[in-house]
């Protein structure tokens, strides 16, 4: 069970509120729509009044940045919720603390402009790291330089109603490199890729791409770059 | 075949010096497999207490997908129950979809509990939910997977006691070789007195532990009970190993409905049934002649509706569900279902929490209490008429006439429902091609009334499944329709049930006799259902995984000394388990567990049906099936039953 961190206490509270919570372990095998559900009834559990959306099957007013893949965690996503009756921050935190399912982290929660920009606009690029076993250092290392020499990558558009059509992923990759530290049996991958609406990188096709698919692994997003937040802090690897 | 070898070296006794499984191993499979969620656990009030600090270990285990599993209310029951013990401990497990079984065996990991990944072999009990007969030849994978020998024979005390329960033990006889132990009946009281016998003897070998198990109301241990069989093919005697052993189990029967578990397990992946469940009563009146369910669960025990309005907020503040379902066989019938349902609605007014009702009969009052829960949504209702006619449903005591029939179907669709799903059965006995054309008459009219009063949205969808004769019923002698009669029936529906408006779907004829070779089956048919998931079948209840002709080529091999002195030829045996009307005085293969209906009443009501007759619901006047006789002193303020003097 976590322990939220405790944010300041805003006098008169707010209705939209931003959450960045870490999911790891069973947690990180869900759909997107099953973490909404984990989400919806952890904050039912906590008595938080959640704003629904009208008509014959409301649904609670609760966006993620961006939907996170199966088999992959994160260690600092988003979450906006919208209350039907304004809360603190603190408030909220209380209310949830005791009521987390395992593996469901809460590293803060801030108030948000209701009329602020959705998650989903504001968002830019993520960042991964993708852990793979039964791996040769070697073997990785020349993987990823003969991807990064690439100028397209066409791959396969996913489902029914894309069938026989490519996208290039190239572009979407911002910078891939080598995780250096990662313990034993581990071989590291650190990504960046582009997430914007019909321009969205996803771990697992670069995995793909790179002919590692078969390979066990872990993989966490680990940011989420909004628009606004200032240059990516590390240099981007390809140089593009 | 590779299962993990290195188990873990057992005690007698107590099974001791195991781990669990690492969590990495199961984490290398998760990439390859199809919802890897249904395999980590991680569960919001799952209980993960201290492995070594419990003296009992005990799993429980549906034998089929996480995502049915996790949707059975009666192993959510157990788990509570088992629980709240101190001294032991309880986790759960699943079959694996094909995919990670797969992944399993090649990487020699054996099954694991979701809450501890502790191997299921390293377990005390093993008890498996053993509910309908799809879930028998998955029952065998289960074990397997686990690294437990499948026959009870060769197993020992450092194996896990495999126990078996659910409505399938009323007749367990096809896999009695499979399982040390069954529960018949209810099992909230007979599974700690079974952990507590088994601590107690856990010291002694396990035949003795099973001859001291075997004491116990309700347990069934079937090594004890040996059937003689007869020239021709059926069943002469049964004979009992100790004469200290009862010659028949009387079911368990609990005197009221045990408290609701209120911490309910709360799935992270998406299953089939994903909600909050309260059970309301337990047990149904109606009398539907065709129907187990009814008959093995009387008599009809109520909850008090203040105790379900009190659960009700304390699961949902527990759980976090945005639906409660109140379940039963009828939900209708509970006699104060109208306040009930009002409290409910008040209760969770602006909470979006939905209430469903599961089960409704077709009148009119059914109709409000689904109107009051639909908050103005009308996706579809859902009508079980089971005959064309009114005579078929005199046979089968369905008692609404098609008049009455029509007229809620009027209500429905003028209260804004677009969609009236009507379920029917064919294959009943005396039926005739000419009920096809009552039940495509009457699929005709409920279309017409809904184009009357919503236009060319109104959809009727009928669904037609064959009749299953099943142990414990007023048809339990009735042979089973052949294949020929039930594909030209099935083609006159096809013919008849099209058009705009009108959607038909039926089920393969293929699953209805594995169904009722199975539900009905004698113990010899053990071996063929080794046989069977020796050649891969598992997973019967699933299209695309079922392996008919797994079954088809064990039924062909009569793989067994036994079967072969019995029935000459495969014809002869479907002919002698399926297709033969069995005789009144005939030794039936679960004659020996008992139901408390006896089976003079259930020859009673078979002759009612033969002349039409309607036998009206139990509640109102006791029709003396046998119930009150056999547990008059269990009778509670919570039975339905009347008032005998």
């Amino acid at each position: 069970m976590s322990s939220p961190v405790v944010m300041p206490t805003i006098a008169a509270g707010s209705g939209r509120h931003r959450i960045t919570f870490a999911t790891s372990r069973t947690l990180a095998y869900l759909s997107v729509l099953e973490l909404g559900k984990v989400w919806e009834r952890t904050l039912r559990r906590g008595g938080v009044p959640l704003k629904y959306s009208q008509g014959f099957n409301p649904r609670p007013r609760m966006h993620f940045a961006a939907p996170l893949p199966v088999g992959c965690g994160c260690s600092a996503d988003l979450l906006d919720l919208s209350l039907d009756e304004p809360r603190t921050s603190k408030a909220l935190c209380d209310a949830i603390a005791g009521v987390m399912p395992q593996n469901l982290v809460v590293l803060d929660i801030a108030p948000v402009d209701i009329h602020a920009r959705s998650l989903s606009e504001l968002l830019q690029e993520a960042e991964y790291s993708v852990w793979l076993q039964q791996t040769g250092e070697a073997e990785l290392a020349e993987t990823v330089a003969a991807f990064l020499k690439k100028d397209e990558i066409l791959m396969p558009k996913r489902g029914r109603k894309y069938r026989g059509r490519f996208y290039d992923l190239r572009p979407l990759v911002k910078s891939l490199t080598l995780e250096p530290a990662t313990p034993l049996p581990w071989l590291g991958l650190r990504v960046r890729v582009m997430a914007r609406p019909g321009a969205t990188g996803r771990p697992d096709e670069l995995l793909r791409a790179l002919g590692l698919a078969d390979r066990p692994r872990r993989s966490t997003r680990t940011r989420l770059i909004l628009d606004g937040e200032g240059p990516p802090p590390e240099a981007v690897a390809d140089g593009d | 075949m590779s299962i993990d070898t290195t188990h873990p070296t057992h005690r007698i006794g107590a099974i001791q010096g195991s781990g669990p499984v690492v969590w990495e191993r199961i984490e290398a499979l998760l990439h390859r497999v199809i919802k890897p969620g249904r395999y980590v656990g991680g569960e919001y009030n799952s209980v993960h207490k201290a492995w070594d600090a419990t003296d009992l270990h005990i799993c429980l285990a549906f034998p089929d997908l996480y995502d049915l599993g996790m949707s059975n209310f009666a192993l959510m029951i157990l788990y509570d129950v088992l629980n709240r013990q101190p001294d032991l401990l309880a986790h759960r497990t699943y079959l694996p979809a094909p995919d990670m079984i797969a992944a399993m065996r090649e990487a020699g990991l054996p099954l694991y509990a979701l809450e501890s990944y502790q191997p299921v072999s390293t377990f005390d009990i093993l008890a498996i939910s053993t509910a309908y007969e799809q879930l028998y030849a998955n029952s065998l994978e289960l074990m397997d997977l686990a690294g437990i020998p499948i026959r009870s024979a060769n197993r020992d005390v450092t194996t896990p006691l495999v126990i078996g329960g659910g409505h399938g033990t009323f007749n367990p006889e096809p896999i009695a070789d499979f399982f040390d132990v069954f529960v018949i009946g209810e099992a909230e009281d007979a599974i700690l007195e079974l952990t507590g016998t088994f601590q107690t003897t856990r010291h002694t070998s396990r035949d003795e532990q099973l001859r001291a198990l075997a004491q116990i109301p309700g347990l069934y241990v079937p090594r004890f009970y040996t059937p003689v069989y007869a020239v021709g093919g059926g069943i002469s005697d049964l004979t009992v190993a100790d004469p200290a052993l009862p010659t028949t189990i009387e079911k368990r029967l609990m005197p009221a409905l045990p408290a609701t578990p209120v911490a309910q397990l709360v799935p992270n992946v998406s299953t089939v049934h994903n909600r909050a469940i309260i059970e309301i009563h337990r047990g149904c009146t109606r009398g539907c002649r065709f129907c187990q369910a009814g008959a093995v669960t009387r008599p009809i025990r109520e909850r008090p509706v203040d105790e379900i309005v009190a659960s009700a907020e304390a699961v949902v503040q527990q759980t976090g569900y945005e639906e409660l379902a109140l379940l039963s066989l009828s939900s209708a019938d509970h006699t104060g279902i109208d306040t009930l349902i009002r409290q409910l609605i008040d209760q969770f007014e602006g909470r979006h929490v939905s209430i469903s009702l599961p089960s409704l009969h077709i009148d009119s009052f059914s109709v409000e209490l689904a109107e009051m829960l639909s908050g103005g949504r009308h996706s579809g209702f859902t009508f079980a008429p089971e005959a064309g006619s009114d005579a078929m449903r005199h046979r089968i005591n369905k008692d609404i006439s098609t008049e009455a029939l029509l007229s809620v179907a009027e209500e429905v669709f003028a209260r804004g429902w677009r969609t009236i799903k009507l379920y029917f059965m064919i294959g009943l006995p005396a039926e005739t091609d000419e009920d096809m054309e009552a039940i495509i008459e009457l699929s005709h009219q409920v279309r017409q009334i809904g184009n009357r009063i919503g236009g060319r949205k109104a959809e009727v969808h009928v669904s037609v499944s064959t009749f299953v004769p099943k142990p414990d019923t007023v048809f339990q002698w009735e042979p089973l329709v052949d294949e020929e009669t039930v594909e030209r029936r099935q083609r006159i529906l096809k013919q008849g049930i099209r058009g705009r408006g009108l959607k038909l779907s039926w089920n393969a004829y293929s699953a209805t006799k594995l169904e009722t070779l199975l539900t009905r089956g004698d113990r010899r048919l053990g071996a063929l259902v080794e046989r069977a998931w020796q050649l891969g079948a598992r997973f019967d209840a699933w299209d695309e995984w079922c392996n008919q002709d797994a079954w088809n080529q064990a039924i062909a091999e009569l793989p067994s000394e036994e079967l072969r002195a019995a029935f000459p030829s495969a014809r002869a045996l479907l002919d002698h388990q399926l297709y033969r009307r069995r005789q009144p005085d005939e030794r039936l293969p679960w004659d020996h567990l008992q139901t408390g209906v006896e089976k003079r009443f259930l020859l009673q009501d078979y002759r009612r049906s033969l002349s039409g007759e309607l036998l009206t619901d139990c509640r109102e006047e006791c029709h003396a099936c046998g119930i009150l006789h056999h547990y008059r002193d269990l009778q509670t303020e919570e039975w339905r039953c009347p008032v005998l003097s």
